[in-house]
């Protein structure tokens, strides 16, 4: 079997390490079999933790579906310059890949307390350091993830939109449509799949995020700047089981977001051959 | 384009603003980020006087001369070259074995290849102090951590081999050089991978970029790789990290720019390839132009 190989990297370098936190995280903290740890690790504070995370990724990747499916509109339509979609897709392609550590500090460079946009703003008489509001603070953490989930997004509804085919416009003016009939009963239908979709990975982008959100905010109610705590923390086997609760709730949450977008992709599919 | 009633009268004019302002909004933070790193005047002085004043690289050099900056930067260039050839070794004839004997386990090995998604980096690194006390042996080398660098980038580099298998007639070239007597490995060296550098070089170069730029797992496994060495380094001097990641960025696009003038020169003429680039870049979108 010529997979074989393949199976057995995917077994040993990602399900393994994924059944371990699992099999770690169904311990007691007496170190008995059980679901104790998994439920402390959904209660309290750390409830609030994944409720906040939840939200906020949720936000985020509404925010990155919104504007994504805008560019790559705006792309796909515009029929001069020739180069400028080959050039969104291409660029998209490469800042979709941006992420870590480097992208926080170009936005702390951009519009961090000493940022250029913060002083050019401030020239125009807008203080974004006047009142309470920090880059660590939901909207600006959801502008810095916008600068990948965006061309994640374009990526995904490109192929959708070009795979709107002029005849159905065409055969929708023929019967009467209007424009708004054509969106309601045709475009939006089709593009739905990729639409949806789209916001379950950049929900999972968001929400699995860690290095960038590391060095922007240290705030505990980020489920990932959570278990890096518990991590950074030397954490010994069978002490804390909490963390690997925490790790594996998070594995529940994103396996969920990303099977669901793996059907919707499969029905995104279906029209863009 | 599909859609869309070319007689609308100003139907551009939202759609050119949108990209204006995407323009901006994807340049602006680049810009920032080379501003501050490169140029020795603290905010509060910048303006139009200051403007083209003091720039200088002293920064970048302040990095370079740090004792922790070579062994980093050597660190991650193995990391990075490890993670190629693991990733196309591995791939390359997986992909190549799904396409001639298992058309139906595409869907299978497709979603196998998304499954690095499903697994958070912060949450992997949890599964790999689980396992670190029973392989001492393998995970206390810091180049343990190019397998899991071959699975992070997987979603990218597979969808990019994919791409490329799709836009060649591989059935003819394999039964080819399978009638002239050549083995699988000969097939694969001398037919495929010629035939296949568009998508092998987008592959490379993605995944360069996923080392160079991976600081979760090798922060928290304390590895110091190159951007674990941009994290703690700005601490020392924020210029200096910054005006680095700034020679990252652009080191891993000139890499690219690079792998495609020097494969496409050997065959001018690879027209049913070229488009394979926007598409290979493409990473989880739901199947490209085919």
């Amino acid at each position: 079997m010529g997979l074989l190989p393949f199976f057995g990297f995917l077994l040993l370098f990602l399900l393994v390490p994924a059944i371990s936190v699992f099999q770690e995280a169904l311990h007691n903290t007496d170190g008995s079999f059980g679901w104790r740890s998994m439920k402390d690790a959904f209660t309290g504070q750390n409830l609030d933790a994944f409720k906040f995370s939840v939200e906020f990724s949720a936000f985020a990747a509404f925010v990155g579906v919104v504007f994504g499916t805008l560019l790559a509109y705006a792309a796909a339509t515009a029929t001069r310059p020739r180069w400028l979609r080959n050039l969104v897709a291409s660029f998209s392609g490469v800042a979709a890949n941006m992420g870590g550590i480097v992208l926080a500090f170009a936005f702390i460079a951009l519009i961090g307390p000493q940022g250029i946009a913060t002083k050019a703003l401030k020239f125009f008489g807008w203080n974004m350091y006047g009142g309470s509001w920090k880059l660590g603070s939901v909207s600006g953490v959801t502008m810095v993830y916008s600068y990948f989930n965006i061309p994640l997004m374009v990526l995904i509804t490109l192929p959708a939109i070009d795979g709107l085919r002029p005849a159905w416009r065409e055969a929708c003016t023929n019967l009467g449509g209007t424009t708004f009939t054509y969106w309601r009963r045709v475009g939006f239908p089709v593009l739905l799949p990729s639409l949806l979709g789209g916001f379950m990975l950049l929900f999972a982008n968001s929400f699995s995020a860690y290095a960038t959100a590391s060095i922007l905010t240290d705030s505990t109610r980020i489920v990932a700047l959570r278990l890096g705590f518990y991590l950074g923390g030397d954490v010994n086997v069978g002490q804390d089981a909490i963390g690997f609760a925490l790790a594996a709730w998070m594995i529940v949450i994103t396996a969920f977001a990303m099977i669901v977008y793996w059907v919707l992709r499969k029905k995104a599919e279906r029209w863009q051959q | 384009m599909a859609a869309v009633n070319p007689s609308r009268r100003g139907g551009r004019v939202v759609p050119n603003a949108i990209l204006i302002v995407a323009a901006f909004f994807f340049l602006a933070p680049l810009v920032a980020i080379a501003r501050f790193g490169f140029q020795n005047v603290p905010t509060v002085l910048l303006g139009w006087s200051s403007l083209f004043k003091k720039w200088t690289w002293d920064g970048i050099t302040g990095a370079f001369h740090n004792r922790n900056f070579g062994p980093a930067l050597r660190l991650s260039l193995k990391l990075a070259v490890g993670t190629v050839f693991g990733t196309i070794g591995l791939l390359l004839p997986t992909a190549v074995w799904v396409h001639l004997k298992l058309p139906k386990a595409r869907g299978l090995v497709e979603f196998m290849t998304v499954l690095p998604y499903m697994v958070p980096g912060i949450a992997l690194v949890a599964g790999i102090k689980v396992i670190q006390p029973h392989a001492r042996w393998f995970l206390n080398s810091p180049y343990s951590l190019i397998p899991y660098y071959v699975v992070l980038a997987l979603p990218f580099t597979y969808r990019s081999i994919d791409a490329g298998l799709r836009s060649i007639d591989l059935r003819t070239l394999v039964d080819a050089s399978r009638s002239l007597g050549a083995g699988w490995g000969t097939t694969l060296r001398r037919v495929l991978m010629p035939n296949l550098r568009t998508s092998i070089v987008s592959a490379t170069f993605l995944t360069v970029a996923v080392v160079l730029g991976e600081y979760t797992i090798a922060n928290l496994l304390l590895r110091h790789t190159l951007p674990v060495f941009q994290g703690t380094y700005r601490a020392d001097s924020p210029r200096g990290a910054y005006a680095l990641s700034v020679l990252v960025l652009l080191g891993t696009t000139a890499l690219f720019a690079l792998l495609t003038v020097l494969t496409r020169r050997r065959v001018p003429k690879l027209s049913n390839l070229t488009d394979a680039t926007a598409t290979a870049v493409v990473p989880v979108s739901s199947g490209g132009p085919e």
